[in-house]
């Protein structure tokens, strides 16, 4: 169970991001996973060449960034009036776009990040020996979310962007330029998505596919936490790492698809989600 | 208002609509029979009369190799989980294709008979990407088979697509060579007349690692397994499981069964690591084998649990990195430092060095030899006429190979071949870069598997 | 004029062509570079996606969870088949087919509870879960992740003559059949009154059911459709490939289908044929003549993804594009859709003696001008807001009632309780003696209470004589009619109902024009037009004048008023100018509650009517 709560966590991050995309883009980002993967490379990337885990963290999550500003500006942005479902497959293309360009210069082979040496073995929590770096993880994580909150919640870019996930049509009329918002919005979500791409690096090695199983995960998170709802992310990312751990307890085969099955029951029964406002049909 | 028809007009339209329509649904049904009857007439008319020979034609015989040259075709993981090994492969079947065309010392040394090419027809090939996905591998070699009449089929990598093939070639009547598979079932009983394999599998590995592990840990130990969900998995779980219960007193503490590509371990690995194991045979393969020994560390279970591979994976220590395969038993199918042992391994590692850089995994050297193996059946069939070459192989004649001398069996197309058990060495005891394993021991092959009608193998027909 | 030659121009001309091209392609593909076994895939892709487009393209269900089908169709007959249970390879396919519809009836009763996002998402958690149960639970039944083998050829007697279907070109024309036989039931389907429904249903649900459709079912035929053609696709696959793989299961086929879908075109059933064409072909190109290697998959996205910027309707949309472009080119003064004719339409009068009166209808007939609605302590709260309070309120049939009031009065309200969009938090409504409170909008618009919306709720991909005929037909075929196939030319009295309210609104002459192509005016005429073609007996009209000018005002009320001959009706409006010259009787609205009623000279003198508006003068 308290395993469940590591796995959680970086969910919840990863989540936050495509949640408040979503929420107000009206955007569903198919290509986060592949952010998520992108930003362990470029943080790789970085690690090569400065030895820094810090620096790796940083220059991950700013490529990504980068990279999400461009992809909004030059591809995104010219969707937004046309059907949601074109918008799905251009991100499902783009995602595909991505994951072959990083295996067309990093090859299959995969690559490793090792954790920080403050990170590094295990720590003896009393009831059970737990890597140290998945706690750090953790309360990195944590440190990540509350920036987020602090963002959202306590400047006026937040307080726009919370106002455009409720009515951007309102917000535009107010005379406040949307495509700016919307932009900056996209990048926040992709930077959290290749944050916790190279911050999770030392957990997992990094090949170009892991994107994908990632992304599952993270509609199942958004789903059952709410759409566009960014303290529901990160409910929504605990519950499913509890629901994770625990069915592995009992029968670690079944531990993905019940999160599946949480999902479409979450979908039947109250489809906004947990802690989701309106829905957004 | 509207012009109104009279209604008989509107009837004698409708009816003629539904005459209009019948008639061409009619049309369409009896051009489809037309068309079905047709090409078969067509078909067996051009066969029959063209090439009258003393056996009928099948498959892609003779039109396959009634030219100057001959084609392969090659289905490898590119993309995907397996996308590194099948990388490997397709390097082993690409330097074997360049040796047997120019008449190369080392694959005269396996195929005397080779001059240049193939019964001196010269070999092209194509390759396809099927992501390790068995409905992908069987469409690319049905095209190059329908497309390029291909004369032999290769693939693998994952056991799902050898078994896949093993069927395709046996419908199509074209020879197909396993490249990396590891299931029992290849050769079990999912087995084909059509197919054969050259490497290890789950029960010679588990057979040929089992008196080693207990040499080295002893009786009575508890072991811990981690197992891909998948055939291979549970087969080799099976194999290692019953031969060190039975002949260790050894018991199953925890048989942990993790999905194909599952993204994290750590639910595993804690169970694994409460279980009070003594041993941890971790049977992922590709890159979750990779994630799973690394993330095994994470949580500390290498600390006080011995890992054991058994069915080693290509460039599993190039992969895992730092010190983790310090020491770590695993059963596998060729290692280059075999070079000092075998004369043809010597140059075979060479060889692929010359060309690519880095010295060879087993998957290279498997498929190397596979397509060494078949030029050498077809040069001692002198035709490509499939049954003949099958022959050749069930001869049971004994072949040179990297390993030492080999041969096919018969009654189910396995290559009776020894079994390099390897420990992994730390990096204080590496001699070079690639200095990843030490070769224990060499097991001969013959007395590690099971009988030949154990798995169920039925070899379908010849023709 | 020839209903049935408007709607479908050239009758067969697009499964004559069809036929044409499955006979002529093994001539010509060869050439091209086309094995055949990659002729058969393309086969099969297409037939898959017959179903797909069907439901995406045609009804608007984004669905990636097709493969659930796909792969249960296949799994069933290759079972079937390969234990020996069934030898007869056409039986096999059908009963897969059958076990497909049969799961994608109860998977579509769930999934289709929600709509949009999230009945996507739901659509991927079901093909996860159905790739799950293939490879782990039922792996005794399916081979788990090596699939089923040895999936037997087709065999056949005909005229005494047996016939194996083999590999290659023979397999080619077994498959060509099916799709044949598929392209011809799809096109009937979609030109059927069900096809019809399905594209409203695209375009706008809430009005489709509004208009009295029950959008629920239709939804799930549309999904059953999509499943039974994934079913024999699948079967089909097992035969062709003589193996049914587990990758029939995975979220990458259903991917894969609407990639290959939206790269041909959405909503031209033959989209997802080129498509897959498009995509095996360039796969193969550019691994085999390129020798792209591992990147063939890095070009492939690239190109679908300018595909999906550049090619809003695939590469159909494409050529009919060019096709458009080229035919103006051609011929500039040909009719051309834009907005200026619709300006030049409003400038014209009128046309003088339409029969506006209703058309007989069976309907209850109660000829007594007695009540014909009763509202009674009718009242809506929301939370602690109370938009309507305890209201009664009579219609008689016949009258033509005006309802003003300032805003905030709750009159949107109201009219969508008596329309039961909303229902009521207390009391009660009756129509011609019924009690309808707490139906659904669908039941009442069947049974004569319909409603034209403030804000105009058009099909706007249709033209004006679909929208009518949407409307017309949820009249004559009720809620829900399974009729797939039929013609509707053959509906009796349908031509009629349509050219009359179109008639009736004055829209006879854009008949054939795209309701986005429509001026403000024309779309607003529609939307009357559309309740119009419901014929209803009791017609309620939301701010019919909104958003108008003078004159449109003018023309507007002409139509009312001829339109009122024959039928009770009761608008909302804000123009009391208009109200008073039209209505007999006016209901007055503030606060939720009822101010005031009477004649219009009445309520022009009542005090606190005056008060409730201005606080003063009411001008006369």
């Amino acid at each position: 169970m308290f395993n469940g709560l590591v796995l959680g966590a970086l969910l919840a991050l990863i989540s936050s991001g495509l949640t408040i995309i979503y929420g107000t883009l009206g955007v569903l980002n198919l290509a986060h996973g592949a952010m998520f993967m992108l930003g362990g490379y470029a943080g790789y990337v970085v690690f090569q060449a400065t030895e820094s885990f810090v620096l790796a963290i940083a220059g991950g999550a700013l490529f990504v960034m980068a990279a999400g500003l461009l992809i909004e500006r030059l591809i995104i942005r010219h969707f937004y009036d046309r059907p949601p479902e074109d918008q799905i497959l251009v991100t499902f293309g783009l995602a595909i776009c991505i994951v072959e360009l990083v295996r067309f210069f990093f090859g299959s082979l995969s690559r490793s990040v090792p954790p920080p040496p403050w990170g590094a073995g295990v720590t003896n929590l009393g009831f059970m020996l737990y890597p140290t770096y998945r706690l750090a993880v953790v309360a990195i994580v944590a440190i990540a979310l509350g920036a987020l909150y602090f963002v959202l919640y306590r400047t006026r870019l937040g307080m726009i962007v919370r106002a455009g996930i409720e009515d951007a049509v309102m917000v535009d009329s107010l005379g406040i330029n949307v495509f700016r918002v919307f932009m900056v919005v996209f990048g926040i979500g992709a930077m959290a998505a290749g944050f916790a791409g190279i911050v999770n690096a030392p957990v997992v090695s990094l090949t170009p596919d892991m994107g994908e199983a990632i992304l599952v995960q993270t509609f199942v998170v958004v789903v059952i936490g709410g759409v566009g709802s960014f303290p529901g992310a990160i409910l929504g990312g605990l519950i499913a790492g509890q629901i994770i751990s625990i069915t592995s307890m009992i029968n670690p085969g079944y531990a993905y698809v019940m999160l599946f099955a949480a999902m479409t029951l979450v979908l039947l029964l109250r489809p906004r989600g947990l802690l989701g406002a309106r829905s957004r049909d | 208002m509207t012009e109104r028809e009279p209604s008989s007009t509107r009837t004698f339209k409708s009816r003629r609509n539904f005459l209009r329509q019948a008639a061409l649904t009619g049309a369409g049904a009896t051009l489809s029979a037309v068309g079905l009857a047709s090409t078969g007439l067509v078909s067996s008319a051009c066969l029959s009369g063209a090439w009258a020979k003393d056996e009928p034609p099948m498959g892609t015989w003779p039109t396959g190799s009634s030219g100057d040259s001959v084609f392969i075709a090659i289905s490898v993981p590119r993309t995907g989980p397996y996308a590194v090994q099948g990388e490997d492969e397709l390097k082993g079947y690409e330097l074997a294709i360049e040796h047997i065309n120019i008449g190369h010392p080392l694959i005269k040394a396996i195929s005397p008979k080779t001059t240049k090419g193939v019964l001196g027809k010269q070999i092209k090939h194509g390759v396809a990407d099927d992501g390790a996905k068995p409905n992908n591998a069987v469409q690319n070699i049905s095209r190059f088979i329908s497309e390029e009449k291909a004369v032999l089929m290769t693939g693998g990598t994952s056991s799902a697509v050898a078994v896949a093939l093993n069927k395709l070639a046996q419908r199509e009547k074209v020879l197909y060579v396993v490249g990396i598979s590891g299931s029992n079932d290849t050769t079990g009983k999912d087995c084909a007349r059509y197919s054969f394999r050259e490497c290890f599998y789950g029960e010679t590995a588990a057979n040929g690692i089992g008196p080693v592990l207990l040499k080295i840990f002893g009786k009575g130990k508890k072991a811990a397994y981690l197992t891909p969900d998948y055939t291979y998995g549970h087969t080799v779980q099976k194999s290692m499981s019953e031969y060190l219960n039975k002949n260790g007193g050894w018991t199953t503490v925890t048989n942990q069964v993790s999905p194909l590509g599952a993204p994290d371990f750590s639910s595993y690995l804690l169970n694994i690591a409460n279980s009070g194991a003594d041993v941890f045979l971790n049977i992922n393969w590709g890159r979750d084998a990779v994630l799973s020994i690394q993330q095994a560390k994470q949580f500390g279970v290498l600390d006080k649990q011995k890992l054991v591979v058994p069915y080693q994976v290509p460039f599993l220590a190039r992969e895992v990195g730092g010190d983790l395969m310090a020491g770590v038993y695993a059963a596998t199918d060729f290692w280059w430092t075999l070079e000092d042992k075998y004369p043809l391994a010597k140059m075979f590692v060479t060889e692929f060095e010359k060309k690519y850089g880095y010295k060879p995994e087993w998957g290279a050297n498997a498929c190397y030899l596979q397509f060494a193996f078949w030029a050498h059946m077809v040069e001692k069939a002198g035709t490509f006429y499939p049954p003949a070459v099958i022959k050749a192989y069930e001869s049971g004649e004994k072949l040179q190979s990297t390993v030492g001398e080999v041969w096919f069996r018969p009654e189910d197309h396995q290559l009776v071949r020894p079994v390099v058990i390897v420990r992994g060495k730390a990096k204080s005891e590496m001699k070079g870069k690639e200095d990843y394993w030490e070769v224990t021991e060499v097991l001969p092959g013959g007395p590690l598997m099971q009988k030949p009608d154990a798995f169920g193998c039925k070899l379908g027909a010849y023709t | 004029m020839n209903t049935s030659r408007r709607l479908h121009p050239r009758p067969f001309l697009y499964e004559a062509l069809t036929a044409l091209g499955l006979i002529a392609a093994p001539f010509v593909l060869p050439h091209l570079g086309f094995a055949p076994n990659t002729v058969n895939q393309i086969l099969v892709w297409g037939l898959f996606g017959i179903g797909f487009d069907i439901l995406f393209g045609y009804t608007g269900l984004l669905s990636f969870g097709q493969s659930a089908f796909y792969g249960t169709g296949g799994f069933i007959a290759a079972y079937l088949l390969t234990q020996n249970i069934l030898s007869s390879v056409m039986l096999a396919l059908l009963v897969g087919t059958i076990g497909a519809a049969v799961v994608g009836l109860g998977i579509g009763v769930l999934a289709l509870r929600r709509t949009g996002i999230y009945f996507a998402m739901i659509t991927v958690a079901i093909a996860e879960m159905f790739f799950f149960i293939e490879n782990s639970p039922l792996s005794g039944y399916t081979g788990g992740e090596n699939g089923i083998p040895g999936v037997p050829a087709p065999r056949f007697e005909i005229f005494g003559m047996r016939l194996e279907v083999g590999t290659g070109w023979s397999m080619y024309w077994f498959l060509a059949a099916f799709y044949f036989l598929g392209i011809v039931l799809a096109l009937r389907i979609v030109r059927s009154p069900v096809g019809a429904i399905l594209s409203a249903i695209r375009d706008n649900p809430v009005r489709a059911a509004a208009l009295g459709h029950s959008v629920e079912r239709y939804k799930l035929v549309a999904f059953v459709i999509g499943a039974v053609y994934a079913g024999i696709a699948g079967g089909l696959l097992g035969v062709l490939q003589g193996f049914m793989p587990p990758d029939a299961f995975t979220f990458e086929t259903s991917g894969q289908l609407v990639m290959q879908t939206v790269i041909g075109g959405v909503g031209t059933l033959f989209g997802p044929l080129l498509g897959a064409t498009v995509w095996l072909f360039l796969s193969d190109f550019l691994q085999q003549s390129v020798g792209l290697g591992a990147s063939w998959k890095l070009v492939l996205g690239v190109v679908f993804v300018l595909l999906v910027v550049f090619l809003r309707h695939g590469l159909i949309g494409g050529i009919k594009d060019l096709h458009r472009w080229l035919r103006r080119e051609k011929a500039p003064e040909s009719q051309v859709d834009d907005g200026a004719d619709g300006l030049a339409a409003m400038d014209r009068p009128m046309p003088g003696i339409v029969d506006a009166a209703a058309p007989d209808r069976p309907r209850e007939r109660d000829e007594a001008a007695g009540p014909i609605l009763t509202a009674t302590a009718l009242t809506k709260r929301y939370g602690g807001l109370v938009a309507n309070s305890d209201i009664d309120f009579t219609v008689r049939r016949g009258e033509l009632r005006g309802i003003i009031g300032p805003n905030g009065a709750g009159k949107t309200t109201f009219f969508k309780m008596l329309t039961c969009e909303i229902h009521p938090t207390s009391g009660t409504i009756e129509f011609e003696g019924r009690d309808i409170t707490g139906r659904s909008v669908t039941d009442v618009c069947q049974l004569g209470l319909t409603k034209s919306y403030q804000v105009n709720q058009l099909f706007s991909r249709l033209t004006v004589r679909q929208n009518l005929t949407i409307a017309a037909l949820a009249d004559l075929r009720g809620r829900f009619r399974l009729d797939l196939f039929r013609n509707p030319a053959h509906i009796p009295g349908l031509q009629e109902r349509v050219e009359h309210a179109m008639e009736l609104v004055d829209l006879a002459g854009r008949a054939d024009t795209r309701v986005s192509a429509l001026a403000y005016g024309e779309k607003r005429r529609l939307e009357i037009g559309l309740a119009l073609a419901t014929s209803p007996v009791l017609l309620l009209l939301d701010e019919p004048l909104a958003g108008m000018s003078p004159r449109e005002r003018v023309e507007t009320v002409r139509l009312l008023k001829s339109i009122s001959r024959g039928r009770t009706m009761i608008v909302i409006d804000h123009d009391m100018d208009a109200l008073f010259e039209l209505a007999q009787w006016i209901t007055v609205l503030q606060e939720g509650r009822i101010l005031a009623e009477g004649t219009p000279d009445e309520i022009k003198g009542n005090s606190s009517v005056r008060e409730a508006y201005l606080g003063g003068v009411l001008a006369p």
